[in-house]
């Protein structure tokens, strides 16, 4: 896992009276165990990795006093599945995954379970991942609410509110026979706060406390004619129930202002921001007092119509702020005041950004054309526009004195990943004419960095486990091959049937290339079944993802260590060019270095306090036979191995350089090896700790090396300053 | 009760993936709850964990709960531009970013950044110098934050064998821009637990510094000039005598270069190569130009005729410099045996470089064209730490003496005066024609594949372009620009993909030749 959250279970222990400080998500899962869940389960992705890995790993303990079973689903269709427990019986359950990748494959199980309905409160935490920083397809997940009629809240953001919430939306839930989606924007989950702590409470059915009899009951099956039952029940029941326990509950909230002529409806998670641009243009104090009231609808599905329109009624001017396309708010909102025969003009994204984060900037330019527009009664615009303008143009001015746009920062893989050395033996196969430029069907993960510099690979990225999926279409129309890539993170999630399998079952006859580095990288290392961890995962538990593909029948299996980049070259090109027919799968392995490291590092310094012998290894350039043609930059891309100014007084280009951070991954002496680079890469070995034998040889070495060297001496003394850095200056230009 | 303040103070920082920006943030955080002031953090991990830009953001309301009578501050998510007090980065083009999107005002932010440089990808994987340069930065941060705080605090987290984060942390103290006690921010990193001993080394070193009781270890030259070979002492006295204002440095080291390369009389030769040029560089106005076309035809000149052959790279990998240089790269403590293994792959180019010119002539004809033998390459593994391995490396570097009996000095000579013939014809004609002409030879870098497509660009640029432009056969002035833009294209990408669309993209050269 990436980091260990000791401290965070114990706050989740926490009870009467007490406190608990720390991110959002963390908060989020202290008050599912406050609200008596007794199951919990879903699929990791950021922001909502914590959560599984808080409950999964470090606090099993709690989970079993508490009877409470936790669950790493195969995926997000598997993890919704789980809330079936809660159609039968009266149980709490929760389940969470990523945003709308997530949703979209849950949406199987998501519409059936919405269909018959829940009798114990079922609730899906659902980490957004919207904007800066966001790592999917910009979409929103507010439609999947509307389609499957199933409520969705979106919290404003604050500790204390966001507890009260999860409490309140399994009331709401089985109040309404529907399950709950609770929306948190990535920033929200990360967010740090603190909250007065209840007693966790013990589930009245669990592990520890079971169910008697199973229940059977047509009523609950997803089958007509009990579907056309469900259908009815959901306008006729649940709806109504939802929007009167929202309603009696005060889930949404009113922020009073004194101009009343005006008013914003902002959804919750949003709040925050909408009191920030309303202080920053003098119409907030830091406390959220507004000027302008304001309407934080905490639920955004169903939406509360006596709430809207008592809320809009006698006001001329009302903004609506909502992130994201379609403006589905906006547009009820206008439908709601159209029959409820109410003129107040409804202003939304005409103020605001059709699509895109409501970061600052936007939300306060947004605001302040609202409020120009509007005119409230009692506010002076002239310092508003100052405001806005004074940004602006101080932005301007960055542009002037800067001169050139700062260049972008793609994220790459990490220094040593084991995935960068497929992808330069890919590059390196694709040079061989025979070979040529591939269509590569990318996948979803850590790997996905191939499609940025320096390696630029990769066609089409069609979805988590769908590399190979994605090939099928387009490989018989190539006139060079096609290949497709999958992590083993891929695999387990869905790639195994709905790549593999069906490839298999067609007759395809192309290369697959699955990413074996033995987790889930990208979302923090989690577990898979073919982890092993290091030896550390008991053997007997471990599914290697050879068995599984020889069970669904593909015949050519190679195993390969990622680092052997020539070997991983010829590999590649064997499989293309043999006469085998069939799909052809090179398990490319080689442990994540993150992970690696994480395990290495303590172990290592433990043998070099108790005196033992160990090697560090490490790469270096030399800086005066490199001239600067970082053809070795553009095969691997490795963070730590860099440029620096050429210190040849005669050369301009930037020399390559190898930073301390290596880790001595072997990468480079591959690369130069079978690109046949250069001579300039050597690889050190430190003797840390030498024994007797080590410092001998040393010794006797470095005698007879420093003998044959001493001739050269007289080349080798650098020039004293004083008569050099005029020198320096010129030949730097 | 005294007055609540306005608004909270707001505090991004902008750190690359992995460097410890998170770490930073929990203790400032940390150190705010301390005086029980209302503090919030936000972050976005995910891909920008990759090594890629990220921020941490960070809200601090300066009073203390108990003077706020229940009432708790609404915090913002969000960095925002005009509204920040204290901007903080880890390296230098991400403090360009941060002023870039206006999260620096003049009225209130105090921009504390390292300006040292981390890569990215883009700047790194260029052919040539495809670096940011960030002298404008300086003056811009400057001229934007009220106040601006910058040095290169990762160069001294590295001296010091501490953390940069925690100098940052101690600057941020000893900045007085948080009303935060110092002790706290020690208490905040005891309680973190975490490397305690060198995070509070570099938290001093961060607060020594504001108080103006460190003094910074000037950075090192990013040219290292050596002294000469006494051999070449009489021969650097000519140049010195000869040579005016900014060639003066060039020649010398030109001059150091092939005596160490070759002998003093191969360094004689350079001069008298380069006398021509710099003769037609006097008659030209050089002095206008600061000399220019004999900086750079010198600079060429020497590096064209020290090429790196098996030779040279022998003698560079076996020198004791080499040695002591690779231990402090390396970090490798006194008494740690340092063991070094070269890569090296000579091919059939490499192979008949060294050998007699009536031996390698043949051998070379037959193997261009001879796929296998164009593509065969000898994968050697050396062991330099180990006697053999070094006298085998240090024995090849004692050819020296024959360099010129060999195939490839017999290839290089005749090429080095062509195109020093070419430079001078130009420069008749036209002074920045010849210029790039000289710069064109840079393209003539690199080892074996690198070096061909090197060697074939350079070729087609000078015959396309250079040696009708420098007979006027072609407009010079359009011939100045057209290798400008052709040289820039053939490090463009290593395809040729850019040079091809350059050529195709030249419009007509004027076949009139203009007058300069």
């Amino acid at each position: 896992m990436e980091r260990s959250f000791a401290r965070e279970v114990e706050m989740l222990r926490r009870g009467d009276g007490e406190h608990f400080e720390g991110e959002g998500i963390l908060a989020i899962t202290k008050a599912l165990l406050q609200s008596g869940v007794s199951y919990v389960g879903g699929y990791q992705g950021a922001p909502v990795s914590h959560l599984m890995d808080v409950l999964t790993s470090d606090s099993k303990g709690l989970m079993s006093e508490l009877g409470i079973h936790t669950e790493v689903c195969a995926n997000e269709a598997a993890a919704c599945a789980m809330l079936a427990a809660s159609v039968n019986y009266p149980i709490r359950g929760a389940v969470t995954w990523k945003s709308t990748v997530g949703t979209n494959v849950a949406s199987d199980a998501l519409s059936n379970i919405a269909s018959v309905g829940v009798i114990g409160g079922s609730l899906i935490v659902l980490g957004e991942d919207y904007g800066e920083g966001s790592s999917i397809i910009q979409e929103r997940s507010h439609a999947f609410a509307m389609k499957c009629s199933v409520w969705l809240v979106d919290p404003r953001v604050n500790h204390p509110r966001i507890v009260d919430l999860v409490e309140k939306s399994f009331e709401l839930s089985e109040i309404s026979n529907t399950p709950v989606r609770m929306e948190f924007r990535i920033r929200a989950c990360h967010v740090t706060g603190r909250f007065e702590t209840k007693d966790n409470k013990k589930p009245r059915y669990s592990m520890n406390n079971k169910i008697p009899e199973p229940e059977y009951n047509l009523d609950r099956i997803a089958l007509p004619p009990s579907t056309y039952l469900q259908e009815k029940m959901k306008i006729e029941q649940r709806f109504p129930a939802a929007i009167k326990f929202i309603k009696e509950n005060g889930l949404n909230e009113f922020f009073d202002g004194d101009c009343e002529d005006v008013g914003i409806i902002c959804q919750g998670g949003l709040y925050n921001s909408v009191v920030r641009g309303l202080q920053q243009i003098g119409l907030a104090d830091p406390f959220g007092n507004s000027r302008i009231p304001i309407y934080c609808m905490n639920v955004t599905y169903p939406m509360v119509p006596e709430e809207v329109t008592g809320f809009c009624a006698g006001k001329r001017s009302v903004c609506i702020v909502e992130e994201g396309f379609p403006a589905y708010l906006e547009q009820a909102l206008n439908a709601m005041l159209r029959k409820a025969d109410l003129n107040t003009t409804i202003v939304g994204k005409d103020v605001f950004p059709m699509a895109g984060e409501y970061q600052s900037e936007v939300m306060m330019n947004g605001l302040a054309k609202f409020v120009e527009g509007a005119v409230p009664k009692g506010i002076d615009l002239g310092p508003i526009a100052l405001v806005t303008k004074a940004v602006a143009d101080n932005k301007e001015l960055a542009a002037e004195l800067l001169g050139s746009p700062i260049p972008k920062r793609p994220p790459g893989f990490c220094t040593g990943c084991p995935e960068r050395p497929v992808f330069t033996a890919l590059k390196l196969a694709q040079l061989d004419p025979e070979i040529g430029n591939m269509h590569i069907s990318a996948d979803i993960g850590c790997h996905t960095f191939s499609t940025l510099p320096p390696f630029n690979m990769g066609n089409t990225v069609t979805g988590y486990g769908l590399g190979l999926a994605s090939s099928a279409g387009v490989k018989d129309s190539m006139a060079r091959h096609t290949i497709s890539i999958m992590g083993d993170g891929g695999f387990w999630h869905n790639g195994l049937s709905t790549g593999i399998s069906g490839a298999v079952y067609n007759k395809h006859d192309n290369l697959l290339i699955i990413m074996a580095n033995g987790y889930s990288s990208a979302t923090g290392q989690q577990h898979l079944p073919s982890t092993t961890a290091g030896g550390i995962r008991p053997p007997d538990t471990v599914v290697p993802m050879e068995n599984a593909l020889k069970g669904v029948g593909v015949k050519w299996i190679k195993k390969q260590y990622t680092y052997q980049v020539s070997t991983m070259r010829d590999l590649i090109k064997e499989a293309l060019t043999s006469s085998e027919k069939g799909l052809k799968v090179i398990i490319a392995e080689a442990e994540c270095q993150i992970a690696k490291q994480r395990r290495e590092k303590p172990r290592i310094s433990k043998l070099l306090k108790s005196g033992k012998r160990v090697i560090r290894t490490r790469f270096g350039v030399d800086e005066d036979t490199c001239t600067g043609d970082h053809s070795c930059i553009r095969l691997s891309g490795c963070p730590s191995l860099s440029v620096k100014p050429n210190p040849d007084p005669l050369r301009k280009d930037p020399v390559a350089s190898v930073l301390n951070s290596c880790v001595g991954c072997g990468l480079c002496g591959e690369v130069s090896d079978a690109a046949v680079l250069c001579p300039s890469f050597f690889q050190a070995e430190i003797v840390q700790n030498p024994n007797i034998m080590d410092r001998i040889a040393h010794k006797f070495r470095s005698a007879v090396i420093g003998m044959l060297q001493s001739k050269q001496e007289a080349a080798e003394i650098p020039a004293p300053q004083q008569d050099s850095t005029d020198d320096i200056r010129v030949a730097a230009e | 009760m005294s007055a609540l303040p306005e608004r909270p103070i707001s505090m991004v920082i902008g750190a690359l993936g992995g460097e410890g920006g998170g770490v930073l943030t929990t203790w400032v955080v940390r150190a705010a709850e301390l005086c029980d002031f209302p503090t919030q953090s936000t972050s976005i991990p995910g891909v920008a964990q990759r090594t890629g830009a990220t921020t941490y953001y960070v809200e601090i309301f300066p009073a203390p709960r108990d003077q706020l009578d229940g009432k708790l501050p609404v915090m913002a998510l969000y960095a925002a531009p005009g509204n920040m007090d204290i901007v903080v980065t880890s390296e230098l083009m991400e403090a360009g970013r941060m002023l870039e999107n206006g999260m620096v005002t003049s009225d209130r932010t105090t921009l504390i950044a390292s300006t040292h440089r981390v890569y990215s990808i883009i700047e790194k994987s260029a052919m040539g110098d495809g670096l940011f340069r960030g002298d404008k930065l300086d003056n811009a941060a400057q001229k934007l934050a009220k106040r601006a705080i910058l040095f290169d605090i990762a160069t001294l987290a590295e001296k010091e064998g501490t953390v940069l984060n925690a100098i940052i942390l101690g600057v941020i103290a000893g900045s007085g821009e948080l009303p935060i006690p110092v002790d706290n921010f020690t208490k905040s990193i005891r309680e973190s637990g975490v490397a305690v001993e060198s995070n509070i080394k570099g938290f001093e070193i961060g607060l020594a510094y504001m108080k103006g009781e460190l003094k910074l270890p000037d950075a090192a030259p990013d040219k290292k000039i050596r002294a000469a070979k006494p051999s070449a002492d009489s021969l650097i006295a000519e140049v010195a005598s000869s040579y005016p204002g900014e060639a003066l440095a060039i020649v010398t080291e030109g001059v150091k270069r092939l005596v160490d390369y070759q002998n003093p009389a191969y360094a004689k030769l350079y001069l008298d190569r380069l006398a021509g040029v710099l003769a037609i560089d006097r008659e030209r106005g050089g002095e206008r130009n600061n000399w220019s076309l004999t900086v750079e035809t010198g600079r060429y000149l020497a590096l064209m005729m020290s090429y790196e052959d098996i030779i040279r790279v022998a003698d560079l990998k076996s020198r004791r410099s080499r040695f002591e240089r690779i231990r402090t790269e390396v970090v490798a403590k006194a008494g740690e045996p340092v063991h070094m293994t070269e890569f090296l792959k000579p091919g059939f180019d490499e192979f008949t470089s060294i050998m007699p010119s009536w031996l390698g002539r043949p051998i070379m004809n037959w193997a261009m064209g001879n796929d296998w033998a164009n593509n065969y390459n000898f994968a050697m593994r050396v062991r330099t730490h180990t006697i053999f391995g070094f006298v085998r490396v240090w024995g090849l570097s004692k050819l020296r003496f024959y360099r010129p009996k060999t195939y490839r000095f017999s290839q290089e000579q005749p090429a080095i005066e062509g195109w020093l013939e070419i430079v001078k014809d130009a420069a008749v004609r036209h002074y920045q024609l010849a210029v790039e002409i000289a710069e064109l030879a840079n393209l003539r870098k690199g080892y074996s594949d690198t070096h061909k497509r090197g060697l074939q660009n350079f070729a087609r640029i000078m015959a396309e372009i250079a040696i009708p432009c420098s007979k006027a056969e072609k407009d010079p002035a359009w011939g100045a620009e057209a290798v400008t833009t052709l040289r820039a294209a053939a490090l463009a990408d290593p395809e040729g993909n850019a040079l091809d669309k350059a050529f195709s993209s030249l419009d007509a050269a004027p076949t009139a030749a203009a007058a300069e």
